[in-house]
């Protein structure tokens, strides 16, 4: 299901970006219901699709079943879809009923190519997120 | 009626078939195989695999079936390719799909892309070493430009027999760009430069956005007027984008434009892939020097880089010279990852599409060098 | 004919060289020109009086987060805690939050996840920072929700 422009602009994820950039990006995300219990990602497969909370608390899970939980409308989850290496690091369950957004990588990665400057917000965005949850992926907390 | 019916048989696949076409059959199922299981460059593979099969079916000369007989359909789709008309309308897609601002923003960085193309002419003194012709030699060396389209426009012109074993070789090793990167960029950089972060790119406008695209096609087509009909596309492909007036026909140039000539030019390389042609010594040459050419492109950008570095104040990350190989955006993405795997809070993307985009207007200029010098 | 001799007999020397020397200076032609064209565009609009910078006109808007009222406990929360203190005593401090789920289906309570969510929510598991969790007394304590035989 498409998403509405002033939806995604409400989230905090996007909140630095213009109503351009979002006309660009709007098309290529869809709404996904999920429900408890539901698994969003699996550690180790090909990551392929990024996510945003749209609605709901989930959790996401390391090697050594380290894990933390998201709870708040624009957390991210499947950021390898951008970065090494390219497989899912984590595996994502949804705790509660929820709605996540979702974007194909590819698609993402070829508005990084079409647009540098949109490219380096959402690699810029991407960059804090990982900073923060690198500990948890390493084990080096 | 028994007469008939031996006729018949006698003309099937069958009955014509021989050794060449089972063994290029196979091979056409390979690289079908690589590019849906193993999603190398799908979109070229798949294409190529099956125009493969199609131009490799035994069938009976003279019905008006074969690729280079008058009038078939395969002759028809192989005309884009034999007059140069499929890459330059690649070169349109590539264009507007492309944003420049990376380049723009530094455009020191345009000589990574530039020491690159390196690897085109020591693989055509390689392959002149070994015994090919000049013209053969120097299709074979643009397979280092890493551009599939400039390389079938330049065998076209050169060594049009030799088109299949070049872009299969071409596509091929591109899709292989994060295998035969990766070594070479550690071998020949410290763990220091790999940690490099590499300053921010300033801020380039819309007017800047406008203006390059002719100021670059002016530039570049009166230095090498060869590199006309491509990168007359590829900045009319840009401009369109950039001017947001002609959206519609930016749209169509770098979606259905691109897909169908896509479609066109992989079904007909494919097709004029012969056995006589590819089954020979001359295939083996082709796919070692090609492999070559990758590897002496990719040394050369990142070896500059670390040139560049004796001079500039901003250091540049020697890994983005690698970028140089205008595999758009696969080598920009090898270099990410490769970099990622020292610090992976670094993103060397953007920085690399400098280079990268700037590899693809090299090897365009390079092939007309190449072309100028050895053409007609 | 083959190896060097090949080479110089092909001009091949001669062609590399030239043909690299014009890439390079085609591409260094080319990126000098573009390093200058933001000069040229700014020296023009300096001396013409050209307009005014265009204003970013960046209003944040605050998205005001819900006032997280003192929000009533979800229902069940005494229930939850009671079973999920118990499996979380045999399993050990601190747990991860995957076994502590996995035990609990073992253990045939339905809802894991949800009642899990509703435990985090209300502080009575906490994250200690490394990955795994923690129960907290203090949060058990303050809702009061066992008596003192821990009912």
């Amino acid at each position: 299901m498409p998403v509405d422009i002033n939806i995604i602009k409400s989230l905090n994820f996007f909140k630095d970006f213009s109503h351009a950039d979002l006309e660009e990006i709007a098309p290529l995300i869809d709404q996904i219901r999920t429900t408890e219990g539901e698994r969003i990602t699996c550690r180790g497969c090909h990551a392929d699709t990024f996510f945003i909370i749209f609605s709901g608390n989930f959790m996401i899970s390391f090697k050594h079943d380290r894990s933390y939980t998201l709870h708040d409308r624009g957390d991210i989850m499947g950021l390898s879809t951008l970065i090494m290496p390219f497989a899912y690091t984590g595996t994502a369950v949804a705790l509660t009923e929820g709605a996540v957004l979702s974007m194909p990588g590819e698609k993402l990665l070829r508005i990084i190519q079409s647009n540098s400057e949109l490219g380096e917000k959402i690699m810029k965005k991407i960059n804090e997120i990982v900073e923060k949850r690198m500990p948890f992926v390493t084990g080096r907390c | 009626m028994v007469n008939l019916l031996i006729e018949f048989l006698s003309n099937t696949g069958f009955a014509l078939a021989g050794y060449q076409n089972i063994i290029m059959l196979l091979v056409g199922i390979v690289l079908i195989y690589l590019g849906i299981s193993k999603r190398y460059e799908p979109l070229l593979l798949v294409p190529i695999g099956f125009g493969i099969l199609m131009g490799n079916i035994p069938v009976i000369r003279d019905f008006g079936l074969g690729i280079y007989e008058n009038g078939s359909f395969l002759n028809y789709m192989y005309f884009g390719v034999m007059h140069d008309v499929y890459p330059p309308l690649i070169f349109l897609g590539v264009g507007a799909l492309t944003d420049f601002s990376a380049m723009l923003a530094r455009p020191s960085l345009m000589l990574l892309g530039a020491a690159a193309q390196v690897g085109i002419f020591i693989t055509f003194l390689g392959a002149l070493a070994i015994g090919f012709l000049p013209n053969e030699a120097a299709s074979i060396g643009i397979i280092g430009g890493a551009d599939g389209p400039t390389a079938i426009f330049l065998t076209a012109v050169l060594a049009p027999r030799l088109i299949g074993p070049i872009a299969i070789a071409a596509y091929s090793y591109m899709a292989l760009v994060p295998v035969i990167q990766p070594p070479i960029m550690k071998l020949l950089t410290s763990r220091k430069e790999r940690l490099i972060r590499m300053e921010e790119p300033r801020e380039v406008s819309k007017r800047e956005k406008l203006i390059f695209p002719v100021v670059g096609f002016l530039l570049c087509c009166f230095i090498a007027p060869g590199a006309l009909p491509l990168l007359g596309m590829l900045f009319f492909g840009n401009l369109l984008k950039e001017s947001v007036v002609a959206e519609r026909l930016a749209k169509a140039a770098r979606t259905s434009i691109i897909d169908t000539v896509t479609i066109l030019l992989g079904i007909a390389v494919g097709a004029s892939t012969q056995g006589d042609i590819f089954l020979t010594s001359k295939s083996i040459g082709i796919f070692v020097l090609g492999a070559s050419a990758f590897a002496v492109a990719t040394a050369a950008g990142v070896i500059f880089a670390k040139i560049m570095n004796l001079f500039v104040r901003n250091k540049i990350n020697p890994l983005i010279g690698a970028a140089g190989v205008s595999a758009v955006p696969n080598s920009a993405r090898v270099v990410q990852i490769v970099g990622q795997k020292e610090d992976p809070t670094n993103f060397l993307l953007m920085h690399a599409m400098a280079p990268n985009i700037s590899g693809v207007i090299g090897s365009a200029i390079a092939a007309a060098i190449l072309w100028s010098f050895l053409g007609g | 004919m083959y190896g060097l001799d090949a080479i110089s007999a092909n001009n091949g020397w001669q062609l590399a060289a030239l043909g690299i020397s014009i890439v390079f200076a085609g591409l260094i032609v080319l990126s000098f020109s573009i390093s200058q064209i933001h000069r040229v565009l700014e020296f023009f609009d300096k001396s013409s009086g050209f307009s005014q910078r265009i204003k970013k006109a960046g209003r944040e808007k605050n998205i005001s987060e819900p006032d997280v009222a003192d929000s009533p406990l979800p229902a069940g929360i005494k229930e939850s805690a009671f079973q999920f203190k118990l499996l979380i005593k045999h399993i050990g401090e601190p747990f991860s939050l995957p076994e502590l789920i996995d035990f609990s289906k073992k253990c045939g309570l339905l809802h894991s996840h949800l009642r899990i969510n509703d435990l985090l929510q209300t502080n009575l598991i906490i994250p200690d920072g490394k990955g795994y969790f923690l129960w907290n007394y203090e949060v058990e304590k303050t809702l009061r929700l066992f008596d003192e035989r821990g009912e």
